[in-house]
């Protein structure tokens, strides 16, 4: 019992991460129509400034990253201004290969501006742990899972109780209608890619203290958040959220309980199997082709 | 197909001569690197573009023809070098029959792939081909007895039919006699029925359908081909290179050749050539000799990234595309049946 609900604990926390990647691809993919291949590369860049800003400064780590979540507002209005204002005319193929591009950019400027070298990443709350039931949870940890869902609460009822909330779910649901309406819709794209870029970062601050951080440290998050974009659907905002949990608690199961070193591959094959009997998520919509 | 074959003879024949020229053409360089005028690096660079411009062509025919785009096409790679390696090196086999295994099973788990995809669109397809590559990747680092793990495996230059050993020259040879074959085979199938039923499948997979295009059966020629090209490209690469690391067929890998295709232009032959040499020989030849930025390890994948991006935008149909159109002088068409056209234009454009 107390293994297992020690997984739990830790499924928890790594679904809070997953849940932010999500959030971050499925903002995106909403308002802009595109597959955000790069969200994890994103937040890799971001986590890497707010490691190098705390590793040569020496300020507190909360401080560094909210100085993060500033240069990650300034990240995400270049990638908009710069790439995505310039790609409304491009089919959805393009727009995919686009951000596999900008992945590329991402990947190849963050060894150029912080070297090869892996660097560390403290957690925010260094020691403290709490113990119950047979799990130990630390004080760290614990924090990740409460502000995951106190992040995502906010998300949703951000989208749905405010102003611009209702002007992300117009574009989202109709483009050209939103855009006829009055909604600026520019500026919602500015937003969306500024909060992937900030979610990312957050995501990748707190994955980074249980690894090194790297270029490749987002790499099996972009891929878990994925995973929940498909099992949620892209066609709603809490799907994907949702869905991050249950990815979470699945492989951390799997690799537990079925093996250590297959389960992760057998996750992927569920995944594949799992696209080609329901193509469109469990709360997805079939959407009917027209010629 | 085969009552067709007649009317387009004469023109493929032409095709195969340009082909055979340029693979002549390139021979020409470890001729160049023995008298001196190169150097020895040159040709192995060279011949990683050849090996890349391999698993690109396959990737094209899927992504340029099919329209499908799949992100596991290192993967592919991946387990075409290490089954290669794993026949040739623990199991004795000859080298010719290691190749042959190398391809034909990749070629198989790439079917199976295809009839999984065949239900997927789009984005869906993109992430699923995504995790392909990722079961690969885990798996060539952790099944260790025959990958070798972390720690690599190594393999050597092939040995033809038992009796004659290459040495690097040579290999670069067998590399470029390989790319022309697969670039013969490549104008072959594009320009025939697959390549008309895949244009059709592209445009609209039901207008398609409607017409009595099986999109079953062209769907899985394609996922077959990419991953045969791959594996073949993989298994190559590993006789050439010696060694194999799992941490090579990550997906920048796969990122990297589907950018030699983009860059180089989609639907088109050399273009893919040239795509492969612009995306890994033109960082290593000449961008690490800009001084200050050239030195950073990353500023390859940021060249080549923007160049995805600036050709998505403003030139769909890349490199070749572009030469095409200076080649024709003709005013601007709609891109797409610029692009299409572009095969032809550009490959004629590319043996001048």
């Amino acid at each position: 019992m107390g293994t297992f609900l020690q997984l739990l604990l830790r499924s928890l926390e790594s679904g809070s991460v997953y849940g932010m990647a999500a959030m971050g691809i499925i903002i995106v993919y909403r308002t802009n129509f595109m597959v955000n291949f790069a969200q994890g590369s994103m937040g890799m860049f971001g986590t890497f400034i707010v490691t190098a800003v705390f590793i040569h400064s020496g300020w507190p780590l909360a401080l560094c990253i909210l100085i993060g979540v500033l240069a990650g507002i300034g990240v995400g209005s270049l990638v908009n201004f710069a790439v995505i204002r310039h790609t409304k005319k491009i089919s959805a193929a393009g727009k995919e290969i686009i951000t596999l591009g900008m992945m590329m950019i991402f990947l190849g400027i963050t060894p150029m501006l912080f070297g090869t070298d892996p660097l560390r990443l403290p957690k925010l709350i260094p020691t403290g742990s709490l113990s119950f039931g047979g799990a130990d949870i630390s004080y760290n940890s614990l924090f990740n899972i409460i502000f995951g869902f106190a992040l995502m609460i906010i998300m949703f009822i951000m989208l749905q109780k405010s102003k611009l909330g209702l002007a992300i779910r117009a574009t989202a649901s109709n483009e050209n209608t939103a855009k006829l309406m009055g909604i600026p819709t520019k500026t919602v794209t500015l937003f969306a890619w500024i909060v992937a870029m900030i979610l990312g970062t957050f995501a990748g601050v707190m994955i980074a203290p249980t690894t090194s951080v790297t270029t490749e440290l987002m790499d099996s998050v972009q891929l878990a958040a994925f995973i929940a974009c498909i099992f949620g659907g892209f066609q709603t905002f809490y799907g994907p959220v949702v869905a991050s949990y249950f990815v979470a608690i699945g492989s951390n199961l799997l690799i537990y309980y079925v093996s250590d070193i297959w389960g992760q591959q057998i996750l992927y094959i569920i995944v594949i199997l799992f696209l080609f009997f329901r193509p469109v998520g469990i709360f997805g919509k079939k959407v009917t082709k027209k010629v | 197909m085969e009552k067709k074959r007649p009317a387009v003879k004469g023109f493929s024949n032409k095709q195969y001569i340009g082909f055979i020229i340029f693979g002549l053409c390139l021979c020409l360089i470890p001729v160049l690197v023995k008298m001196g005028v190169l150097k020895t690096s040159f040709l192995n660079i060279i011949g990683g573009s050849i090996i890349y411009t391999i698993a690109a062509l396959g990737l094209n025919i899927l992504l340029g023809y099919a329209g499908s785009s799949s992100l596991g096409t290192a993967g592919f790679m991946g387990l075409g070098a290490y089954i290669s390696a794993y026949m040739s090196a623990d199991l004795g086999l000859p080298w010719e029959l290691s190749l042959i295994i190398a391809t034909v099973i990749p070629t198989l788990i790439g079917i199976l792939v295809g009839v999984l995809s065949l239900k997927m669109s789009g984005l869906y397809l993109g992430i699923a081909t995504l995790c392909v590559a990722e079961i690969f990747r885990k798996t060539f680092s952790q099944f260790t007895q025959v990958t070798g793990g972390f720690a690599g495996k190594s393999a050597s230059f092939p040995v033809l039919f038992g009796t004659i050993k290459l040495k690097q020259t040579g290999t670069f040879v067998l590399l470029i006699v390989f790319m022309v074959l697969a670039m013969m085979l490549t104008y072959n199938l594009v320009h025939g029925q697959l390549g008309r039923a895949l244009h059709a499948i592209r445009s609209s997979e039901t207008a398609a359908q409607a017409m009595g295009v099986s999109l079953r059966k062209y769907r899985l020629v394609a996922f077959a081909l990419a991953s045969g090209y791959g594996a073949m490209a993989g298994s190559l690469y590993v006789h050439f290179v010696r060694f194999v690391y799992p941490s090579t067929w990550n997906l920048l890998l796969s990122l990297n050749i589907l950018a030699m295709i983009v860059i180089g232009g989609m639907r088109s032959i050399y273009g893919t050539f040239i795509g492969a040499i612009i995306v890994y020989a033109v960082p290593d030849l000449i961008l690490k000799r800009i001084p200050v930025v050239g030195s950073y390890n990353g500023f390859a994948y940021v060249f080549s990234g923007v160049l995805v991006i600036l050709v998505i935008m403003f030139s769909r149909g890349g490199i070749a595309g572009m030469i095409s159109g200076l080649v024709s002088k003709r005013k601007a068409r709609p891109a797409e049946t610029a692009a299409a056209a572009g095969t032809d234009d550009s490959s004629g454009a590319g043996t001048e």
